[in-house]
C-alpha cells in the first residue's frame, strides 16, 4: 500500500485526537485528584494527631500532613502538607519550608494553587476567622487582617516575632491564565479574644 | 503527566495574546501563530521547541528592579549614570499673602521608555508645610486625591497598581521629606501630580523669608538607630533614591519657580540668596521668577524681604472652619534693653561649639563651617568659657572640659579648626550628649550655657537627637547653624525649639560674617522668658502648648482654636527685670483660608514632641495625629493622600517596571569624597552591621496555578482538530 497524503492526514488526526484527549483528561483530573487527595489526607492527618507521628497519606508519598485550615463561613476545610513540593501542591495547601510551624510563634507561610485549594481566597474578607490546627490538632482562631498583592520575589516576613501569624499565598490575578510574578497574600493573626473557647475544643 | 505539565507552562502566552487588545506587534504575531502553535503543542517535539520562545516573552521584566539590599547608608554607593525611564520636571507657584504662603507644586512624570512604569520621587518640603491637596492629571482627566490613613492609602494604591489603573500616592517620611509615587504611566505618557501646601513665613528681626528646599541631601543612617524592622524600613525609604553621577555631565530634575508676593506692605530689600531672579510689580505687590527659567533641583531657594517702612510688630488672621474659629497671631516684642544704654551688660557665657566634619560636609560646606566657627571664636571675651567638639563617626573634644577664653586658647582653637577635614560617617548623637554635659566649670547661676551646632544635619535619626535634648538639656540652650546648600531644616528648627534656642542657615561662604554676627548678637542678649498668654472672654486651644523664650527680633507665633472668636489676647513676659505686655483685640483679625490647617499642623508638632519626650504613649500620639490628619485633610506621618483612576489603562499581561527617580547631589557637595574613601568605608561597615540586625526574612512564594481549565480546553481543541482531520481523510477515501 502506498503512503498517501490521505494516510498521513489520517494518522496525524488520530494522533491529535488521542493526545488531545490525554491532555484534556490530565486537565480534568487536576481538580478531581485535588479533592481525592484531600479525602485521603483527612485520614492521614487524624492518624497523625492521634499517634503524634507524621503519617504518609498513601504508599510512596514524600509528603505528610502538618495541619488543617478551615473557614466555616465559606464551608472550606483543607489539610495542610509539608515540603512545598509540586507533589504536595497538587494534593493540598503546603507550608513553605523555612517558615514557622503552624501554631508556633512567627509567620507560617502557606501556599496553594489559585484554581484549586486556594480559589476561595478571593472570597476572604478582613475580619474572617480561620480555624487553624497544627500537628497536635488543637484548633486556634486566626483573624484576617489584610489582603495584599505582592511581588513573588519581594515577600518578606518578620522573624523574631512572638505573635502567631499566617500568610496565605496564591497566584494573582485569580482569573488569569498565565503565570505571573504577582501573589495574592492573605494575612491573619492569632486572635486572643477567641482563645479561651478554642482551647476547650480539640479535634478528633 | 510530566509532558502535560511542560505543555501547560509553555503555552502561557498564546491565549493571553488572544485576550489582549492586540495592539502590539508581538500580540498580532502571536495571534497569527496560534493555530499553528496549537498543533505543535499537541506533539511532544513541538512543545519542547516552542517552550523557550514563549518563555522569553513571558519573562517578567520587573524582576531586576527594587532596591538593592546592603547599600543602606547611601543606598547606592555608585552614582546613577543611566538615563531614567521616567523624567521629572517641577513647577512651584507660590502666593504670599501677609505672612502666610500657599504653594502649588506640579510634578510632571514623563515616561520616555517603552515600558509601563511605576515611579517614586523623593523630595523635600519646608518642615512646617501643611500639605492638603493632591490632584493627578492624565490627558484631560483630573483625579482628586483623598486623605486616608497611611496603611489604607498604600493598600488602595497598590491594589490600583496591580489592577493596571493609574494611581498617585503622597507619603510623608519626615515633616520635611515626602515621596510621590505614580503607578501605570504608559510608554510615552506624561502624568501630572499637583500637590498644594500652606506654611507660615519665617520672620526674624523684621526680615521675612520664604525658603523652599529643592533636593533631599543624602542621609547617614547610624547603625545603632536600627532597632527593629520598622526602623529598617524607614531607613531604606529615606535613602532609596539613587544619586545622579556628576560624571554624567548634566544635572537632572529641572524646576521653575514663580512667587506672587503681597505682603500687605511695600517690600524692600527683596533678595533671592542663592538663585538669580527677575522681579516685576509695583505698590505692595511683586512677582518673582527665576532668571534662568529653570534650574536643576540641587539647592534651597530663599527669598527674603522686609517692610520699606516700620517693621510690622503684629499680624492677625482668622478663619471659621467646621464649626470652630481659628486664629493666628504673630507678635514681635519691641527691642528692650535690659541693661543701661548701648553697653548693656552681657553675662559671662560658656559656649560649646559642635562642628560636623563628616563626609557629607566635604566640599564648600566644610569651609563655611570652619569660617563660621573661627568667626564665633573671635567674639569670645576673657570672662567666657568655651570648648570645641568635632565629630564624624568618631568624636574629639578639644579640651577635657570648657576652658577660659584666653588669647592663647583662642589661637589654639582657631589652629585646630583649620586642620579639620570632612570624612566618615555622621554619628551626631554622641556629640550632642557630650555637649550637653555640664562639667560645672562655671558658676551656673551667673553663666549662660550655650551649645552651637554647625552641621548640614544629614542624618536619619532626628528623633533620637530631639529625645536627647528633651531628656537632658540641663541649663544648656541649643543653637543650630544649618550649613550648606540643602541643610535638614526639620532638624535645625526642632532642635532649636527643644533646646530653647534659635537657628540660622549659611548656604554660601559669603554669608558667614553677616549671618554669624547676627546669630551671635541675638544669643549674646538675654531672651524674653516666662511668656504667658491670657484670653479674656472664652478659652482657646493654643499651640504651641509650651511657649518658647523669645530672642531679640523673634516673634511669638500663636495659633488657637475656639468656639467663639471674640475678646482680647494678652501676652506678657520679661527680659531680665523689664516686663512686657501686649494686648490684641481679636476682632481686628483679617480672613485667611489657611489658619485652621496651620493650627492642625502645629498641633501635630506638639503631639510629636510630647511623644518623643514620653509625655504621652507613642501609640496614643499616632492615633491623635491620624485623627487630625483625616479631619483637616493633611498629609502626616499617619495619613497620606491617594488618587486612583477608575478605568484600567495598563493592559492585562503587560508587566510594570518600578523606578526610584535619581536625585542631584546638593550643590557644593563633593561626590568623590562622599562616595569614596572613609565615608564609603563607614557605609560598608554599617551594612555588615545592619545585615546582622536584619529581622525580616525573604520567601520565594511558589508558582500556584495548575491552569487545569486551560489544559482541558486545549486538549479538547486538539481533539476537535483531529476529528476534523479524520472526517476529511474519510471523505477523500470515498471519492
Amino acid at each position: 500500500m502506498k503512503i498517501t497524503i490521505r494516510t498521513i492526514t489520517f494518522a496525524a488526526s488520530i494522533a491529535l485526537c488521542t493526545t488531545g484527549l490525554a491532555v484534556a483528561a490530565s486537565g480534568a483530573a487536576v481538580p478531581i485528584k485535588a479533592k481525592m487527595a484531600q479525602a485521603l489526607l483527612e485520614n492521614a492527618y487524624a492518624k497523625s494527631v492521634r499517634s503524634g507521628e507524621p503519617q504518609k497519606p498513601w504508599p510512596g508519598a514524600d509528603i505528610a500532613p502538618v495541619g488543617k485550615i478551615s473557614l466555616p463561613r465559606l464551608g472550606v476545610s483543607e489539610i495542610i502538607l509539608d515540603s512545598g513540593s509540586n507533589e504536595a501542591m497538587r494534593a493540598g495547601p503546603t507550608l513553605v519550608p523555612g517558615s514557622a510551624e503552624i501554631g508556633a510563634p512567627g509567620t507560617s507561610v502557606i501556599a496553594a494553587h489559585r484554581d484549586t485549594h486556594f480559589a476561595f481566597l478571593k472570597e476572604v474578607q478582613v475580619g474572617d476567622i480561620f480555624e487553624v490546627a497544627g500537628r497536635d490538632g488543637m484548633k486556634m482562631p486566626y483573624r484576617v487582617t489584610s489582603m495584599k498583592v505582592v511581588h513573588a520575589d519581594r515577600f518578606t516576613v518578620e522573624t523574631g516575632m512572638t505573635q502567631n501569624e499566617l500568610a496565605l499565598s496564591t497566584c494573582y490575578p485569580f482569573g488569569s491564565v498565565r503565570g505571573g510574578k504577582q501573589r495574592y497574600v492573605v494575612r491573619a493573626v492569632l486572635d486572643a479574644s477567641h482563645m479561651a473557647e478554642a482551647a476547650e475544643q480539640v479535634t478528633e | 503527566m510530566t509532558l502535560a505539565y511542560t505543555i501547560s507552562s509553555s503555552i502561557l502566552l498564546g491565549p493571553n495574546a488572544m485576550g489582549s487588545t492586540g495592539s502590539t506587534p508581538k500580540a498580532r504575531i502571536a495571534r497569527r501563530l496560534l493555530p499553528l502553535a496549537a498543533i505543535m503543542l499537541a506533539l511532544p517535539a513541538g512543545a519542547v521547541l516552542a517552550a523557550p520562545a514563549f518563555a522569553m516573552q513571558a519573562a517578567d521584566i520587573s524582576d531586576d528592579t527594587g532596591p538593592q539590599s546592603g547599600t543602606l547608608m547611601l543606598m547606592h554607593k555608585d552614582g546613577s549614570s543611566a538615563v531614567p525611564a521616567v523624567q521629572l520636571g517641577t513647577d512651584m507657584d507660590v502666593t504670599v499673602t501677609g505672612n502666610i504662603a500657599r504653594v502649588r507644586v506640579t510634578q510632571a512624570f514623563r515616561n520616555v521608555s517603552a515600558d509601563w512604569m511605576e515611579a517614586t520621587y523623593l523630595y523635600p518640603l519646608p518642615e512646617d508645610a501643611a500639605v492638603d491637596s493632591l490632584k493627578m492629571t492624565v490627558g484631560n482627566r483630573v483625579i482628586i486625591g483623598k486623605i486616608k490613613k497611611r496603611e489604607e492609602a498604600r493598600e488602595i494604591y497598590e491594589e490600583a497598581m496591580a489592577e493596571g489603573k493609574k494611581a498617585g500616592l503622597v507619603e510623608q517620611l519626615r515633616p520635611n521629606m515626602f515621596t510621590n509615587s505614580v503607578a501605570n504611566i504608559g510608554p510615552g505618557e506624561t502624568v501630572l501630580i499637583v500637590i498644594e501646601y500652606q506654611m507660615p513665613l519665617r520672620q526674624l528681626d523684621g526680615t521675612f523669608s520664604l525658603r523652599l528646599p529643592l533636593v533631599v541631601a543624602p542621609r547617614y543612617v547610624p547603625p545603632s538607630s536600627i532597632t527593629g524592622p520598622a526602623a529598617l524600613d524607614d531607613a531604606k525609604a529615606i535613602v532609596s533614591a539613587p544619586l545622579v553621577d556628576p560624571k554624567r555631565g548634566s544635572k537632572t530634575n529641572p524646576v521653575s519657580i514663580s512667587v506672587h508676593l503681597d505682603p500687605g506692605f511695600v517690600p524692600a530689600n527683596l533678595d533671592s540668596a542663592y538663585h538669580k531672579v527677575n522681579i516685576d510689580g509695583k505698590g505692595s505687590k511683586r512677582t518673582v521668577k527665576l532668571a534662568q527659567g529653570q534650574v536643576p533641583a540641587d539647592k534651597d531657594f530663599e527669598l527674603s524681604w522686609r517692610s520699606a517702612t516700620a517693621d510690622p510688630a503684629l499680624s492677625l488672621y482668622k478663619q471659621q472652619f467646621d464649626g470652630s474659629y481659628y486664629v493666628m497671631a504673630s507678635l514681635t516684642p519691641p527691642a528692650i534693653d535690659a541693661g543701661s544704654g548701648k553697653n548693656s551688660f552681657i553675662p559671662p557665657r560658656e559656649m560649646v561649639f559642635v562642628i560636623d566634619n563628616s563626609g557629607s560636609m566635604s566640599g564648600t560646606s566644610m569651609d563655611e563651617a570652619k569660617k563660621s566657627l573661627i568667626h564665633a571664636l573671635s567674639t569670645l571675651r576673657p570672662q567666657d568659657h568655651f570648648n570645641i567638639i568635632r565629630f564624624d563617626d568618631t568624636l574629639t573634644q578639644l579640651f577635657d572640659a570648657s576652658v577660659p577664653a584666653s588669647a592663647d586658647r583662642i589661637v589654639e582653637a582657631k589652629a585646630y579648626t583649620e586642620t579639620l577635614e570632612a570624612n566618615g560617617g555622621t554619628e551626631m548623637l554622641p556629640a550632642l550628649i557630650a555637649a550637653l554635659k555640664d562639667d560645672g566649670v562655671t558658676d551656673r547661676a551667673a553663666t549662660l550655657r550655650q551649645v552651637i551646632f554647625l552641621t548640614d544635619g544629614s542624618i536619619s535619626n532626628e528623633a533620637e537627637m530631639l529625645t536627647a535634648i528633651g531628656a537632658d538639656k540641663g541649663n544648656s540652650r541649643v543653637f543650630m547653624v544649618g550649613i550648606g546648600s540643602a541643610p535638614n531644616g526639620y532638624l535645625m528648627s526642632r532642635m532649636a525649639t527643644m533646646g530653647r534656642g534659635i537657628y540660622t542657615n549659611i548656604g554660601d561662604a559669603a554669608e558667614v560674617t553677616a549671618k554669624m554676627t547676627k546669630l551671635l548678637d541675638m544669643l549674646s542678649r538675654p531672651a524674653m522668658q516666662d511668656l504667658k498668654v491670657s484670653i479674656a472672654g472664652n478659652s482657646f486651644d493654643l499651640t504651641p502648648s509650651t511657649l518658647p523664650d523669645l530672642y531679640a527680633g523673634e516673634p511669638l507665633v500663636l495659633l488657637g482654636r475656639s468656639d467663639r472668636l471674640e475678646g482680647q489676647v494678652t501676652v506678657s513676659g520679661h527680659i531680665g527685670k523689664v516686663n512686657w505686655t501686649r494686648t490684641v483685640d481679636l476682632s481686628s483679625a483679617s480672613e485667611s483660608p489657611a489658619v485652621a490647617k496651620l493650627w492642625a499642623r502645629r498641633r501635630i508638632d506638639d503631639i510629636e514632641a510630647d511623644s518623643l519626650l514620653g509625655k504621652i504613649e507613642y501609640e496614643a500620639g499616632e492615633a491623635q495625629i491620624a485623627e487630625l490628619g483625616l479631619r483637616y485633610s493633611l498629609v502626616t506621618s499617619q495619613t497620606s493622600l491617594v488618587a486612583v483612576e477608575e478605568a484600567r489603562s495598563r493592559p492585562e499581561g503587560q508587566p510594570l517596571r518600578e523606578e526610584d527617580l535619581p536625585i542631584n547631589l546638593p550643590d557644593g557637595w563633593d561626590f568623590d569624597a562622599l562616595l569614596g574613601g572613609e565615608t564609603a568605608a563607614a557605609a560598608i561597615a554599617n551594612e555588615a552591621h545592619l545585615a546582622q540586625l536584619r529581622t525580616d526574612k525573604k520567601f520565594q512564594l511558589p508558582q500556584t496555578a495548575t491552569n487545569y481549565a486551560l489544559r482541558l480546553l486545549l486538549g479538547l481543541f486538539a481533539f476537535g482538530l483531529g476529528l476534523i482531520g479524520l472526517t476529511l481523510s474519510r471523505r477523500k477515501k470515498e471519492v
